[in-house]
């Protein structure tokens, strides 16, 4: 008993406030509950829901959008300015700069760019207006509203994929890189043939990080557009939210939930196999 | 690569403008004109009279710091127990523990809502420390059970000589010892509770419990509101976490090392 006295508190916590709720959440799934009166089964009513569900289809299409986009530009395009700024003079400052939107709330993100996107007052539709061009309605028009926000979510995050990248660069040997440029190769066939291949073990670490976080991006969209207009913004966290504490729906948000945490695990776990078992026959 | 860095800065500049006009100035000029006047401590104080951002600042902190410190106490006896009482279930209480983290936040949002309303700890600001607590000791977890790893096993036989069991070697050698791990808790999991939104959304509704970013989020939104007001809070409001940033940077890289373990 001595023996883990220790853990007690720990364990405690995060069995009350995090275990329990797992489970309970599995059970709630099954049920329609508003929250008050009494909870009904109903089985998996509430999965099969989902499928004939046109706002949780859209809620998922745009979730998957924001998934490949976070690949393409905040992960991506950090490893692309890492391998740029390395090693230049400036590459402190540029790290620094690059990094500063991290340091600040997701909500203070959400505000600043409500600013940039606004209709009237903002800042982009300022610049169209001295070329003369049209405003655009970078928050109410679908499809771009996504991107907006995407792009906004890019500022911030990436910084925190431009320094792991920067660290992972860092532990490359200089060897095969000199060897391929005597044997003629250019930079960008450096860059594809050795520098992504031995930047793995780092890129399964950013890419699933990233993939993840973006499946959870609550904060900031529902700071800018609380997932509208009429839902076309929703992703599938917001929808969950939306479902359960606006709507009251919560069995059918419980099953949301589930829904999202099973797509999680399931993308990190193929993911996950998928680069170490590469990474294995190397070896 | 300049330009990438204007670029850049460049929603934080236009915020800085906005937070220092006045409203009829923000109403009426082109968005890079120049404030006339110092708007910047006026449009604070109209924003913490009507919003009592203060308030909300003042819950935060407390949040941030107890349950940040508890957070990093449970996470460092634990952490201790694991790595170096190592008991027989060692592993399977780390997996417990660790699977904390692979959920998301939604996952617990309903029943903590039910579970708080049964026992009266909606909208109290003993709820908020318990989740948080609850949501920073696994990160803590590893932290410290990584740190102590590495630490050498001579160091625990001259406490043994010396007389002490394994309590007093946690308190008078590991722990003063772990000034890294401390660092690198506290850095992450305050600026996280700090800029927490959806626990705070979620399981609070007076504004004497409620976290910092709830009220910006509730300032903003497709009202509109006015705008110089939110902007000059939320530089206010993000102060805190750019300072502390700052001023643990170096244990940053530390941390980030220790998440690639």
């Amino acid at each position: 008993m001595n023996n883990y006295l220790l853990c007690i508190p720990a364990l405690l916590f995060v069995v009350i406030f995090l275990f329990v709720p797992v489970i309970e959440n599995i059970y709630y799934s099954f049920f329609k509950w508003d929250g008050l009166s009494e909870p009904i089964f109903i089985g998996v009513r509430n999965y099969i829901k989902v499928i004939n569900d046109y706002s949780f289809v859209s809620s998922f299409i745009n979730t998957m959008i924001w998934v490949i986009f976070t690949l393409i530009f905040p992960v991506f395009g950090g490893l692309l300015i890492a391998y740029y700024i390395r090693g230049l003079k400036f590459e402190n400052f540029y790290k620094t700069i690059i990094y500063i939107p991290f340091t600040i709330s997701f909500v203070a993100t959400g505000v600043i760019w409500t600013y940039i996107y606004g209709r009237d007052l903002g800042v982009l539709n300022g610049i169209l207006s001295i070329f003369g061009v049209d405003k655009i309605n970078w928050l109410t028009n679908y499809p771009l509203n996504n991107f907006s926000l995407i792009i906004a979510w890019t500022w911030q995050q990436m910084g925190v994929n431009l320094v792991l990248y920067l660290m992972g660069l860092s532990t490359i040997p200089k060897e095969p890189v000199e060897s391929a440029v005597i044997e003629g190769a250019n930079k960008f066939q450096v860059f594809i043939y050795i520098i992504i291949p031995m930047l793995k073990p780092i890129s399964v670490v950013v890419i699933t990080m990233a993939m993840v976080n973006s499946f959870k991006v609550f904060d900031l969209i529902y700071v800018v557009t609380r997932g509208g207009p009429a839902k076309t913004t929703e992703t599938l966290a917001i929808t969950m939210f939306r479902e359960s504490f606006v709507m009251f729906n919560m069995g059918y948000g419980s099953a949301i939930s589930i829904i999202l945490t099973a797509i999680i695990l399931l993308i990190s776990f193929i993911y996950m196999k998928n680069s170490l078992s590469t990474e294995a026959i190397h070896i | 690569m300049l330009f990438l860095c204007f670029l850049w800065l460049t929603p934080i500049t236009t915020t800085l403008l906005v937070a220092f006009k006045s409203r009829t100035e923000y109403l009426n000029q082109k968005f890079y004109e120049l404030p006339s006047a110092f708007g910047f401590f006026e449009n604070l104080i109209n924003s913490l009279e009507s919003y009592r951002i203060h308030h909300h600042i003042g819950n935060s902190l407390f949040y941030a710091v107890t349950a940040g410190s508890l957070s990093i106490i449970f996470g460092a006896m634990a952490g201790y127990n694991l790595s170096r009482i190592k008991p027989k279930y060692n592993l399977l209480i780390f997996f417990i523990i660790y699977l904390g983290t692979v959920f998301p936040f939604q996952m617990y949002l309903i029943p903590l809502f039910k579970y708080y309303d049964k026992l009266n700890l909606y909208d109290t600001k003993t709820g908020m420390v318990l989740i948080y607590t609850a949501l920073c000791i696994p990160f803590s977890l590893f932290v410290f059970r990584g740190y102590y790893n590495t630490m050498p096993k001579e160091v625990e036989e001259a406490a043994k000589i010396d007389g002490c069991g394994i309590y007093k070697t946690f308190l008078y050698i590991f722990l003063p010892n772990s000034i890294a791990p401390i660092a690198v808790v506290a850095l992450f999991q305050m600026t996280f509770i700090w800029n927490d939104l959806l626990f705070g959304l979620v399981l609070s509704m007076s504004p004497d419990v409620r976290p910092v970013m709830v009220a910006v989020a509730s300032m903003s939104g497709r009202s509109g509101g006015t705008m110089p007001w939110i902007m000059s809070t939320v530089i206010l409001t993000s102060l805190p976490t750019i300072l502390l940033f700052y001023l643990l940077k170096k244990h940053f890289i530390t941390g980030m090392q220790m998440l690639l373990k």
